[in-house]
């Protein structure tokens, strides 16, 4: 079969058992895979009100039928599973080259149950799938995992693992790849510490087979000439990495500092991508494959890594009031080794600094105070002191005390470094998420707003606004589950990747028919949230972003217009004033499965 | 006339259908555009100046629904609903640039032979209708070629752009017209431009 490899296999840790599952092909060409793949399987397999923590909630890793291929942007890999943090559905999607390596090894998913007795490993190989003892793995932090992991198996071979985090159940742990990669958010890396799993280790060097090469050969042709020749793609994350951001936003008055009490910062040129490009870039990198090359290499007194990207030297950085790139660069490696989300961990301390500084609890630690944060980060990863209580997310912690209106949440995630207040759309696509605050899965629109792309649409407007989120959101859930990244489509729109799916696995797609495949995995994912108990109510903002106008800038002045976009969203989407997809629209998406849940 | 609650929409309307006049991709009273906000949709009045909208010329209906609005829209309007309800489309320009209309006389679909041209459409389909304005049958068809390419020709009559802006299906518009122009412009040179089409751009 072309494009996917045609093979599942469940792994339960508590009884040990390892089985192929019935590769039903109807569900993958429905659902793409990956991050849609993650999502059906959630909504069969979960009873609603399931412990994220427990041994029934599901792993699941899964790659889609571009990974591995000559398309752009296809070394990458998503999990999904219910999120400690949010209690909704969540996925984690990594670059790197994890995912092509898993795929070689010959699978399209690989779902997790269970809890195994003992710390165990997964090696998933093109020889078959093994349960392997990690005892002596526990407690180690993730390059010195990896580093072990690679001696056993070999160097061909690729390691997601857990650091001390993900070990101590931290709610926003991650899983980290090749060191220096994530699936970040959502705290994926504590259901894997909840299963007592260390690592998935993946090595194959089986080849996808590609339906129409022909076809596929200029398709591919056509992709690079645009990424060649988009301004995003072929200048400014290839010379600044992700961080040429910074000023951009800054400029524009959406650039989040101090907790988001200002949406400006003063230092912003100090971690500005110029800078790290002046400071500390040893070189560019890239994932496998791609030719964008937006990674940084970066050296910094006695130590070396990858990072801080964007959102990380942001939320480690600026929304701490930290502006020492130094020490946002340190504790971006420190995050890594410890397997922790660099962006909850930033947006939770800062919510800690705030009440400090407020006077509402004495947390030890104020904005600014950069030689802390290190420590800080530890004391969350092994759960010591205050750290325990940071452990649990700035939602939890900040409510513990009393203010939850300080943590800059939506559905318990903490957000992304961009101020909605002048970004009015972006605010809508953060109160939608399916996974609770972020930047991508509520769909980007910063890239409309802000960046022009396709078109610069007025920022401050709230009119029309919900038809173009849920276009983006669409959009992204599609992305998200073929599995490409979504830098890609600054210069790719559903058109090439519709004939590229097609090329690849001699399925006919359509752009709109990419799209389609987007709004059932985006509604399949709602519904599952809805079957959690959640509703309009959760589809908000923290209050400063809807009644504390911005105080500086371009933006100065605004606050986020909801209400008014969200009754276009519901709409636009066929869902009820309540946020309930309608019956009719769940069986225009072919979800009669969700029809009585 | 629309609710005053899409003012910026319908500013974004007056502005586009300005350009679109004077381009030259329409006459003084031909093509017709709109756009869908949630299930609503803003479409030019029967009749109405595109280079020369007026507030009582943009006219808010249900994008299934029939309301009063109804009787003043576009002789498109179920076009236009059709296509939003088959495709993603926010916004919808029908057109009738010349040089577009003269080659889809004459061939099955345009292909680029310029290098701009080819960044931004490898090939626009040209479909026949027996009723070319307005009819069920291009109530049907034409969604089903939009799923595919975000711009197509009606043999003889003009072209329908769609995108998720006005702006971007104006884009789409222009392009196509100057497609058509460069076409035509080296084939007066006595050159047969088939020499200059890439092969794959048949297979798009």
């Amino acid at each position: 079969m072309a494009g996917w490899m045609g093979r599942v296999v469940r792994v339960d840790l508590s009884s040990g058992e390892i089985r192929d599952e019935p590769f039903d092909q109807d569900v993958w060409r429905r659902f793409l895979g990956g991050r849609g793949f993650g999502a059906k399987v959630l909504w069969d397999e979960l009873r609603p009100g399931v412990d994220p923590l427990s041994p029934e909630n599901r792993l699941i890793f899964a790659v889609g039928p571009l990974t591995g291929t000559t398309a752009a942007t296809s070394g990458r890999g998503s999990v999904s599973t219910k999120s400690p943090l949010t209690g909704t559905i969540t996925d984690a999607n990594t670059g790197g080259k994890f995912g092509v390596i898993f795929k070689k090894a010959g699978l399209d998913a690989l779902i997790i149950q269970g809890k195994a007795p003992k710390p165990v490993y997964l090696l998933v190989s093109d020889e078959g799938i093994q349960i392997k003892d990690a005892s002596d793995l526990w407690g180690k932090n993730t390059d010195e995992t990896t580093d072990l992991l690679l001696e056993r198996e070999g160097s061909r071979a690729s390691v997601a693992c857990i650091g001390p985090a993900g070990e101590n159940l931290v709610r926003y742990a991650a899983i980290i790849n090749e060191k220096h990669r994530a699936f970040a958010r959502g705290g994926v890396g504590a259901v894997m510490g909840s299963k007592n799993l260390k690592a998935v280790v993946a090595r194959g060097l089986r080849t996808v087979e590609i339906a129409d090469k022909e076809r596929m050969k200029f398709v591919t042709y056509e992709a690079n000439k645009w990424l060649r020749a988009h301004p995003i793609t072929s200048k400014g994350l290839p010379e600044f990495g992700t961080s040429v951001l910074v000023n951009i936003m800054n400029e524009a008055g959406i650039f989040p500092s101090y907790n988001f009490r200002q949406n400006m910062f003063e230092f912003a040129e100090e971690v500005s991508g110029e800078a790290i490009t002046e400071k500390i870039l040893v070189r560019k990198d890239g994932c496998w494959g791609c030719i964008i090359q937006c990674a940084r290499r970066t050296r910094i007194p006695g130590d070396e890594g990858e990072g801080p990207e964007y959102e990380t030297n942001w939320a480690l950085g600026p929304n701490c009031g930290i502006h020492d790139l130094e020490i946002i660069t340190r504790a971006n490696y420190l995050c890594n080794r410890l397997g922790i989300d660099t962006m909850s961990a930033g947006g939770t301390i800062s919510c800690a600094m705030e009440m400090t500084e407020l006077g509402y609890y004495d947390a030890g630690i104020r904005f600014g105070e950069g030689d802390k944060l290190l420590e800080y980060l530890k004391k969350i990863a092994y759960r010591e002191g205050i750290g325990d209580e940071l452990a649990e997310g700035s939602l939890r912690f900040a409510t513990k005390h009393g203010h939850p209106e300080l943590s800059m949440t939506v559905k318990g995630q903490e957000l992304a470094a961009y101020d909605p207040r002048g970004a009015q759309g972006q605010g809508l696509a953060y109160a939608t998420t399916n996974r609770g605050g972020c930047h991508l899965r509520g769909g980007y629109l910063i890239g409309r707003e802000l960046l022009g792309v396709p078109r610069m649409i007025d920022r401050f407007s709230a009119v029309g606004k919900g038809s173009h989120t849920a276009i983006l959101q669409n959009l992204g859930a599609a992305l998200d589950s073929l599995v490409v990244c979504r830098f890609a489509s600054f210069a790719l729109n559903e058109i090439v990747w519709g004939r590229l799916l097609t090329a690849v696995t001699g399925v006919k797609y359509d752009p709109e028919d990419v799209l389609e495949a987007g709004d059932r995995i985006f509604n399949i994912e709602r519904m599952f949230n809805v079957r959690e108990g959640f509703s309009r109510k959760d589809d908000t903002l923290p209050r400063r972003l809807l009644e504390e106008p911005a105080p500086m800038g371009p933006t100065k002045g605004r606050v986020v217009e909801l209400d008014r976009m969200l009754d276009e969203f519901y709409e636009f989407r066929g869902w009820d004033s309540n946020g309930v997809p309608k019956p009719e629209t769940l069986r225009r998406l072919g979800l009669e499965e969700c029809l009585n849940g | 006339m629309a609710s005053e609650k899409y003012r910026e929409l319908m500013e974004e309307m007056k502005r586009i259908g300005r350009i679109v006049f004077q381009a030259g991709l329409n006459n003084s009273h031909s093509g017709n555009m709109s756009v869908r906000v949630g299930r609503r949709i803003l479409i030019t009045r029967r009749g109405s100046m595109l280079g020369f909208l007026k507030d009582e010329d943009i006219i808010e209906t249900g994008l299934e629904q029939d309301d009063s609005g109804i009787s003043l829209a576009s002789t498109e309007v179920a076009v236009h609903r059709a296509i939003y309800k088959g495709t993603s489309a926010l916004a919808i320009i029908h057109s009738h640039p010349i040089t577009a209309i003269a080659l889809s006389i004459v061939q099955d679909e345009i292909v680029p032979i310029d290098v701009e041209g080819s960044y931004y459409i490898r090939r626009v389909p040209v479909i026949e209708f027996e009723f070319g304005t307005g009819s069920k049958e291009m109530e049907e068809v034409l969604p089903k070629y939009l799923k595919n390419y975000r711009i197509v020709m009606v043999k003889g009559h003009g072209a329908f752009a769609i995108g998720d802006f006005l702006e971007e299906a104006l884009h789409y518009t222009h392009v196509l017209e100057n497609i058509a122009q460069i076409t035509w412009r080296v084939r007066a040179m006595g050159i047969d431009t088939r020499q200059f089409e890439r092969e794959y751009f048949h297979k798009w």
